[in-house]
């Protein structure tokens, strides 16, 4: 909210610049977001006096001037004004000025104009920024000392020519800081000066005004007070300058001069207000009431609105006329013809105004004060305060007596401070004397008993309720800077260790890292159709996905399912700007509906989810050799290691060959029967579809149920290292080409028992020397004990491994 | 095996020619030559030497003389032979030092949100703080009741919230987390105090993308509740906190703000160095703090007269952006290699 400072200043007498009030609110709460300075620079003008006039000898409407400016000599100028006069005090702009006019910035220099010399400028007012006023040139009192800056005359005339503007962010809790009035309150607490209202004298209840408006709250809750006044035989016109240059500083736009001086008295104090025209409220009656569904009204901007039920409503004896606290209706709005106003000065209660107000899809002026809490006794003042303005700026008179509404009264709140309590909480202790003083000055009426000192609630604070509102007003009206940092502080006496989680999330960072993935940050909002698309075939179960409610775009409207369609847009980023290689991996949450799969909030399944992905080339060229496209035992050796790392090789792996509408083939990886990872390559229509040259494959896992599978597993212990020598012998077993390898495997570990230590596949050879649909598969067998081995022992084994995959895989010794 | 001296004398002059006329050019072939004379276990020379214990007494002698002469013969040459491949090695000409070395990877990175999380974090924890962390999806008693944040308040409109469908009918809607502050009220619920703790993560906004906002953005929440805890702990962590991320030297201020989980609340701003600017540079929120709000322990079960604590959060993707001079949110999450990359060393 804008605050001007020249405006300000009429309610407290301080020494502060504007830089230094800035600073001096900021630190107390109200945070000054921007100083905009307004106003002309007047820099370089100067009374002059006209000494003598005579036409310009080639222009018809020139004139020559000889100006005396409070120099030795004389200053010709030439002046284009009907009005220029002998003897007239008038500002000149001297030669180097810059005047700013409109949106042009003017250089004032010697010039000759039709031949004549020119040395300055006699102005207008609009040439000076003061006024719209171009009919002449500006002329000044008689008493006008020549030579002197022009700022200095029209300061001592009473003009105001510059201001300053504050642009206040208003935090939500502080409604009483939406007005002049009320942060000059605070200025005044923080510079410890009085602050000075404006006089007002609220006339008696009743009076000649109750025979001609009656007041009807029917929702007293809602509204809690309606004050009105009716001010007669105005002229509807433009407003002052004065009046004009307070609003249009602060950013408000001049209407006419009865809306102008509700703004002005909202802007001062805090209060809305609104003028109706009074001959357009029927039966001299205002009924305040809830809508019902479905009732249509218009506000004054011009647009119709169907209300939802409770909205609350000023009607006269006919129709609803305005929208209570949010905006006036078009039908009994002021304009050109109006001649009688009633003035309304209301409270509405804050929740529903806002409730109201998001349901119409309006903020305004007095909806953003009554959302925040108005004041809940300036009805009367402020209504009577418009009242006089309205009578004084229009020319009119003000009926006497106001109908003040009052149905429930409020009751003073009172809060206790302890003393005590405000080391506590603020770990500095300050003076009583300043918690006195700064709480008086906030409008605390602070009383001490003993410990303690009680405090009344001033109509203008509901946000206060407790007593630690208290404490934090004396804070930041103290000053948090003079909260001093401990200068040291103990040890918690537990220390926290590292995470499990985080350790194994350091570990797969490192992993990736070093195998060339870099890791990226997807959205989590997906468009609709994307999220269906990629809910399914690579998770453990078909949940629909999670869709937002009130999402701003189509293209993020649904939670992500699952990490690939961010991945591949990332793919299809880099792969557009030239990049062939594509590692990536993202640790993030996915999200589903799912009343099984529940995690912290009913119905809604979700779970930290590890993506890693690759496409091209599987290492980076090199001068020996060249690089063959990363295929699906690049990925797949990958996760074997990263599994081993973790501790967790012992998952199961489901191989299957058939596609899903994501993949064309995959392994997926259980725990007990569970889903926890599935290693796929993309299938070849989603390859097509993000413009990606090179296969795909991908791994994905449940990381939170994978970190906690993995945090259950044994800690790791010492085995002593093997001091004799292994073993090794290779064996070449010829199958049928169809035959899987990973079986065959597991089988030659098994026959293998304790001795044998790995097994590693180095050959699986067709063709030349091997029968056609057979294959060879070379394996490589480690053997090794804490002793040594013999011979004979280990040709046994390799005899049991041989007998054994013969048996189960029909497959033969190669020769 | 029936043997006598002349016989070893035919075998062993046989193998001495073959020695001397072994080229023994590569490693390879020097490996063979050992194993085939000199190896333990098939080696030609150790067999002959086997055979002595069989020949007559008065033989023996000159037997392992002949087959000493014979395995020093072997060994000489074998021994040469590996010199030579020494040398030919370690000078071999032809090999051009200047070619590239070989990459078995590409650089691998972290994501610049992860490296300045992990920094904050990193901080914390040496001030002894725990990490917490909680789900992304809410309900309104997490992200708002419990905190402090009344029904149709305004101050719900500092933080857009992103709602998301109900899975059944009548009931009360989720919503995507606005904030990390949640993990403080399930960590609380869960426990006793002390605590004292961090809770990293992903909020969401209902905003619009653009160069300066995102949908969503990432966050670093504090909370320590114990007996005795003053505004002085919260300064002193924050003054902390400010000088290990920022630099010694680094000008903060401490001013009254608004949550409704805190009171008293307060902002820190840092001054940052503009040379552009008019006055030098401005002031920059980079995070909110404040008491924990009596209301808020309250609705924990925690007892609000014996116990205080304070609360602090910031956003991680403004002070990376402030550090690495980032002028548009949006590069974060388009995830450029480009990017990516200039992040590998960080």
């Amino acid at each position: 909210m804008k605050i001007s400072y020249n405006w300000l200043s009429e309610y407290v007498v301080h020494e502060l610049s504007p830089e230094d009030l800035a600073h001096a609110l900021t630190m107390s709460g109200l945070e000054v977001e921007d100083i905009l300075h307004l106003g002309p620079s007047l820099d370089g003008v100067v009374v002059g006096r006209v000494v003598s006039v005579r036409p310009h000898p080639n222009a018809d409407r020139l004139t020559l001037c000889d100006v005396d400016l409070g120099t030795d000599e004389l200053v010709p100028i030439v002046c284009g004004a009907p009005n220029v006069a002998a003897d007239q005090r008038v500002p000149v702009a001297t030669i180097g000025t810059h005047l700013t006019i409109g949106e042009k910035v003017l250089k004032i220099k010697k010039s000759k104009i039709r031949g004549q010399t020119s040395m300055g400028m006699i102005c207008a007012e609009d040439e000076l920024g003061l006024s719209d006023d171009h009919s002449g040139i500006m002329v000044l009192s008689e008493d006008a000392v020549v030579g002197e800056p022009l700022v200095d005359y029209l300061e001592k005339e009473g003009q105001e020519t510059n201001d300053t503007v504050l642009d206040i962010a208003i935090t939500p809790n502080r409604a009483d800081a939406t007005s002049h009035i009320g942060v000059a309150r605070d200025v005044s607490a923080l510079q410890n000066v009085p602050l000075s209202h404006p006089e007002v004298t609220i006339p008696p209840d009743g009076g000649e005004t109750s025979q001609h408006i009656n007041v009807d709250i029917q929702c007293p809750d809602l509204c809690r007070r309606y004050a009105a006044m009716i001010v007669t035989d105005i002229i509807i016109g433009p407003s002052p300058a004065w009046l004009k240059q307070r609003l249009e500083a602060i950013g408000l736009r001049s209407i006419n001069n009865v809306v102008d001086a509700t703004n002005y008295v909202m802007y001062e104090c805090g209060q809305p207000l609104h003028a109706f025209d009074y001959d357009r409220i029927a039966e001299q009656r205002i009924v305040v009431r809830e809508s019902v569904e479905g009732e249509e009204f218009t506000t004054l901007d011009g647009k119709k609105h169907t209300l939802p039920k409770g909205v609350v409503l000023i009607c006269d004896g006919e129709r609803p006329v305005a929208i209570g606290g949010i905006m006036g209706g078009e039908n009994s709005e002021v304009d050109e013809t109006t001649s009688n106003v009633l003035i309304e000065g209301a409270w509405f209660c804050p929740s529903r105004t806002r409730r109201s107000a998001r349901a119409l899809g309006m903020s305004t002026d007095a909806s953003y004060r009554f959302e925040r809490g108005v004041d809940t006794d300036s009805q009367a003042w402020a209504t009577t305060r418009v009242a006089a303005l309205i009578a004084e700026l229009g020319g009119g008179s003000v009926t006497p007596g106001i109908v003040d509404a009052h149905p429930h009264p409020p009751t003073e709140t009172r809060v206790d401070l302890r003393l005590a309590r405000v080391p506590k909480i603020l770990g500095i202790r300050i003076p009583r004397k300043d918690i006195l003083r700064i709480l008086t000055s906030l409008g605390f009426e602070p009383q001490e008993a003993c410990d303690t000192i009680s405090c009344t609630v001033p109509s203008c604070r509901p946000d206060i309720h407790l007593e630690i509102d208290l404490i934090e007003e004396i804070a930041r009206i103290y000053g948090f800077d003079r909260i001093q940092a401990l200068p040291s502080a103990p040890l918690p006496t537990s220390i926290p260790v590292t995470r499990p989680i985080d350790l194994m999330r350091e570990r797969v960072h490192a992993y990736l890292n070093g195998h060339g993935f870099r890791e990226i940050y997807t959205n989590s909002l997906l468009p609709d159709d994307q999220a269906l698309q990629f809910s399914q075939a690579v998770i453990e179960a078909d949940y629909p996905p999670v869709r937002t409610l009130n999402a701003v775009s189509r293209s993020m409207a649904t939670m992500r399912p699952s990490l690939l369609p961010g991945m591949l847009n990332v793919m299809q980023h880099n792969a557009n700007h030239g990049q062939r290689t594509l590692r990536f991996y993202e640790l993030g949450h996915v999200f589903h509906l799912s009343e099984h799969e529940a995690a912290f909030i009913e119905n809604y399944s979700e779970y930290e989810v590890l993506l890693f992905g690759i496409s091209g080339p599987v290492r980076p060229q090199s001068w020996d050799g060249s690089i063959p496209l990363a295929d699906f035992f690049d990925i797949k050796g990958d996760v074997e290691k990263l599994l081993s790392l973790l501790n967790l090789e012992f998952l199961g792996m489901e191989p299957s060959v058939e596609p899903t509408g994501i993949t064309a083939h995959h392994i997926t990886l259980s725990v007990n029967k569970k889903w926890i990872g599935t290693i796929a390559r993309l299938s070849d229509e989603i390859q097509a579809a993000y413009d990606l040259p090179d296969p795909v494959f991908f791994a994905t896992f449940n990381w939170t149920r994978l970190a906690l599978i993995c945090e259950e597993q044994p800690a790791a212990v010492y085995a002593p290292v093997p001091r004799y020598p292994v073993v090794e012998r290779d064996i070449a077993m010829v199958v049928d080409s169809q035959q899987p390898v990973g079986p065959m495997i597991n089988k030659v570990r098994e026959a293998g028992q304790a001795l044998l230590k790995n097994v590693d596949i180095f050959d699986i050879y067709k063709g030349k020397g091997i029968a056609p649909g057979k294959k060879s598969v070379a394996f490589s067998l480690r053997f090794g004990a804490n002793r040594t081995l013999r011979d004979q022992e280990i040709d046994h084994i390799v005899q049991n491994i041989v007998t054994t995959l013969s048996a189960q895989f029909g497959a033969e010794l190669r020769a | 095996m029936e043997t006598n001296l002349e016989y070893l004398k035919t075998v062993a002059a046989t193998f001495s020619e073959e020695i001397a006329g072994a080229t023994l050019d590569t490693p390879a072939k020097s490996e063979e030559f050992r194993i085939r004379f000199l190896g333990q276990r098939r080696g030609v020379i150790p067999k002959l030497f086997k055979t002595i214990p069989d020949l007559p007494k008065q033989d023996r002698r000159s037997a392992g003389q002949l087959l000493n002469a014979l395995r020093n013969e072997a060994q000489a040459t074998l021994e040469s032979a590996i010199e030579q491949h020494r040398v030919k090695t370690s000078s071999a000409g032809d090999i051009d030092l200047t070619l590239p070395g070989r990459h078995s990877q590409w650089a691998g990175s972290r994501h610049p949100i992860t490296l300045a999380l992990a920094k904050i974090t990193d901080i914390f924890k040496h001030m002894g703080f725990a990490i917490a962390e909680g789900p992304e999806i809410e309900d309104d008693w997490h992200n708002f009741s419990a905190l402090n944040f009344p029904a149709d308040h305004p101050a719900r409109d500092m933080q857009d919230t992103l709602f998301v469908e109900e899975p059944g009918e009548g009931r009360a809607g989720a919503m995507m987390r606005t904030h990390t502050s949640p993990v403080q009220i399930r960590t609380m619920m869960a426990g006793e105090p002390p605590f004292r703790l961090i809770a990293p993560g992903r909020v969401f906004r209902n905003e619009a993308i653009t160069y300066k906002s995102y949908c969503l953005f990432h966050q670093v929440e504090g909370l320590v509740v114990d007996e005795g805890v003053t505004m002085a702990d919260l300064k002193h962590t924050l003054t902390g906190f400010a000088r290990a991320f920022f630099g010694d030297d680094v000008k903060m201020r401490f001013r009254p703000s608004f949550f409704p989980f805190t009171e008293p609340s307060g902002e820190v701003d840092i001054w940052w160095d503009l040379p552009d600017h008019p006055e030098g540079g401005r002031w920059m929120e980079i995070l909110g703090s404040g008491m924990v709000h009596p209301n808020v322990l309250d609705a924990v079960g925690i007892d609000s007269e014996r116990y205080t604590g304070y609360a602090f959060g910031m956003g991680i993707e403004r002070p990376a952006m402030l550090r690495y001079g980032i002028d548009d949110i949006r590069i974060f999450y388009e995830n450029d290699v480009r990017f990516l990359a200039q992040f590998q060393l960080l």
